[in-house]
Formats: C-alpha cells, sequence, structure tokens
C-alpha cells in the first residue's frame, strides 16, 4: 500500500491531513479562515446559524489508482452558494442557477480532495480524480445527533457549518 | 515596447473554474485578444485546428480526453511547438509534475492558485511576442 508518504501515516493523521487541505482550499482560494468543531460546536453552530432544517447539499469525489476511495463533502446549500460567488468575485446576493451552485460546490470537493492526495500520497503514486458528484443530502437526513463516530471531521466556515470525510 | 495581444485557450470540465480563469486572465491587465474555452481535451484540439492559439491553460482530469493526452496530441504536432501549456490541476504529484516535463509544459500550477500565477505567465507570454 503506497497511500502514505514516509513515514506511514495512521488513518487518524490522514484524517487530520484531510481537515488540514480543507483549511489550506479554504484560506488560500476562497480566503476565508476556518476552525474546527466538535460535535457539540457543530450542532451548537447548526442551530446558531439556521441550517438545522435548511437544504444541505452532498459532494462526492472518488479517486483511482493505486489507492481508491472518496472524499465526501456535507454542507447547506446558502454555505455552497457563498463559496461559489466568493471564488468568482459575484456579488454575495447574487442568484445562482442550480447547475452553477453544483458545479461549484464540484470544484470545491476537487480542489480538496487533490490537495490531500497530492500531499499524502506517496511519490511513486499516480491518482485520477473521477468528476464529482454533488446532489441534496437523503430525505431526513440531518446535521443534529448525527453519530460521533462516522468519520466526520466538522468545521465552522464563515459562520457556517461544513463537515468532511474521506473513506479508503 | 508593446506586447502582441493574446489568445487564450482554457481547457477545464468544470464551468466554475473556467469562468475563475477567465476572470484572472482578464484581471491580469495585459492585452487579451480572445478568450477560448473548452470542456476537454477533444473540444480543445478542434479549438487549436481552427484558431491561432499563444497559450493553453489545461486542467488533466478531464472526461473524453484528459489534460495529458491532450498534450500528448499537442506534442506530436510540430505547428504547435510555440505555443505555452500550462496545466493548471488539483493533482500536484511528483509523478504527473515529472510526466509534464516530458511533454514540454511550460508550467505546472496546483490549485487551488494564486491569481498572480496566472498574471506571471502571461506578462511573459505577452513579452516574448513584443516587437
Amino acid at each position: 500500500m503506497s497511500f502514505a508518504k514516509s513515514p506511514a501515516l495512521a488513518p487518524t493523521e490522514l484524517s487530520d491531513a484531510l481537515q488540514t487541505a480543507l483549511i489550506n482550499v479554504c484560506e488560500n482560494a476562497y480566503f476565508v479562515f476556518v476552525e474546527a468543531c466538535d460535535g457539540r460546536e457543530f450542532e451548537e453552530l447548526v442551530r446558531t446559524s439556521g441550517e438545522t432544517s435548511t437544504p444541505w447539499l452532498r459532494a462526492t469525489v472518488h479517486f483511482t489508482g493505486e489507492t481508491t476511495g472518496h472524499v465526501e463533502i456535507a454542507m447547506p446549500e446558502r454555505l455552497g452558494a457563498w463559496l461559489v460567488t466568493s471564488l468568482l468575485g459575484m456579488a454575495p446576493e447574487e442568484i445562482l442557477s442550480p447547475h452553477q451552485l453544483s458545479d461549484g460546490v464540484a470544484e470545491f470537493t476537487n480542489m480538496v480532495c487533490g490537495a490531500w492526495l497530492s500531499n499524502n500520497l506517496s511519490d511513486e503514486t499516480l491518482f485520477t480524480l473521477h468528476a464529482p458528484q454533488v446532489s441534496p443530502v437523503a430525505p431526513g437526513w440531518t446535521p443534529l445527533n448525527q453519530p460521533q463516530d462516522d468519520g466526520w471531521r466538522r468545521v465552522s466556515m464563515n459562520d457556517m457549518p461544513m463537515q468532511i470525510r474521506a473513506r479508503w | 515596447m508593446s506586447m502582441k495581444s493574446l489568445t487564450i485557450l482554457i481547457v477545464d470540465d468544470s464551468a466554475t473554474m473556467r469562468a475563475l480563469l477567465y476572470r484572472v486572465v482578464g484581471l491580469a491587465d495585459l492585452p487579451i485578444g480572445t478568450i477560448h474555452q473548452a470542456s476537454n481535451g477533444a473540444e480543445a484540439l478542434q479549438m487549436l485546428e481552427s484558431h491561432q492559439v499563444d497559450a493553453v491553460f489545461t486542467d488533466i482530469n478531464m472526461p473524453i480526453m484528459g489534460g495529458m493526452e491532450l498534450l500528448r496530441e499537442m506534442a506530436a504536432r510540430p505547428e504547435w511547438d510555440d505555443i505555452l501549456r500550462i496545466i493548471i490541476s488539483t493533482d500536484g504529484s511528483t509523478l504527473r509534475r515529472e510526466e509534464a516535463r516530458e511533454l514540454n509544459v511550460n508550467l505546472y500550477v496546483e490549485k487551488p492558485f494564486r491569481p498572480e500565477v496566472v498574471r506571471d505567465v502571461l506578462c511573459q507570454i505577452a513579452s516574448v511576442g513584443a516587437h
């Protein structure tokens, strides 16, 4: 297995690295600070930001090569829209088409996954990122009361909640 | 010293990334002539067949035809030797960079990128064509 650069990283460390990749992309491309949240802080953030029952999106990007897996990100639609308008220098109140929103969230997820893999795969490993898939979260899903051992890393971005995890 | 007007081709399957690059190129305060766009390598080849292009900015992972395949096709066409090739990709792996070097890529930019990196390479292109 040639996933991790030497010295080999434990799964927890790879998840930490994923969170770091997310933070780096946000700060360098979107000029927004990101703060990690524990479960309690995340739920508080969901409530105070008003995103308890608003539409959320889930973006997934699969990668293949010597290592296969996927990265998932879940975020409120409002945060997704903010990311797109911020990246493109659009007015915050500008209304995006569903395709613009979906494509922009997909590209965000693509950048995070690519940054994570580029910085943590061994030098002898090539990977291929596949087109990200973006869709509304499953009916009945809620950002509250999620199991704490589900692998998600939870963050606050622009005072809105986001969560990310990888499976490989 | 006058600068030539540049014709750019942006190749990326993400409309968001094409829009971002379009904006960054426009903000570079350089004489930009035409900015063509393509969503994959095959479309890019069609553009190159019918338009005179000074620089190609291409992603790697794209459906139908990816960036590396596009660059291999370009390398096989001597009439396109003078076109500058810039990769803009989330894939910053060592092996991919080495592969790009072998395909005469002039610059490898990892996403997310700083706008001034694109501006600087455009300045270089513009200056090379100046009279």
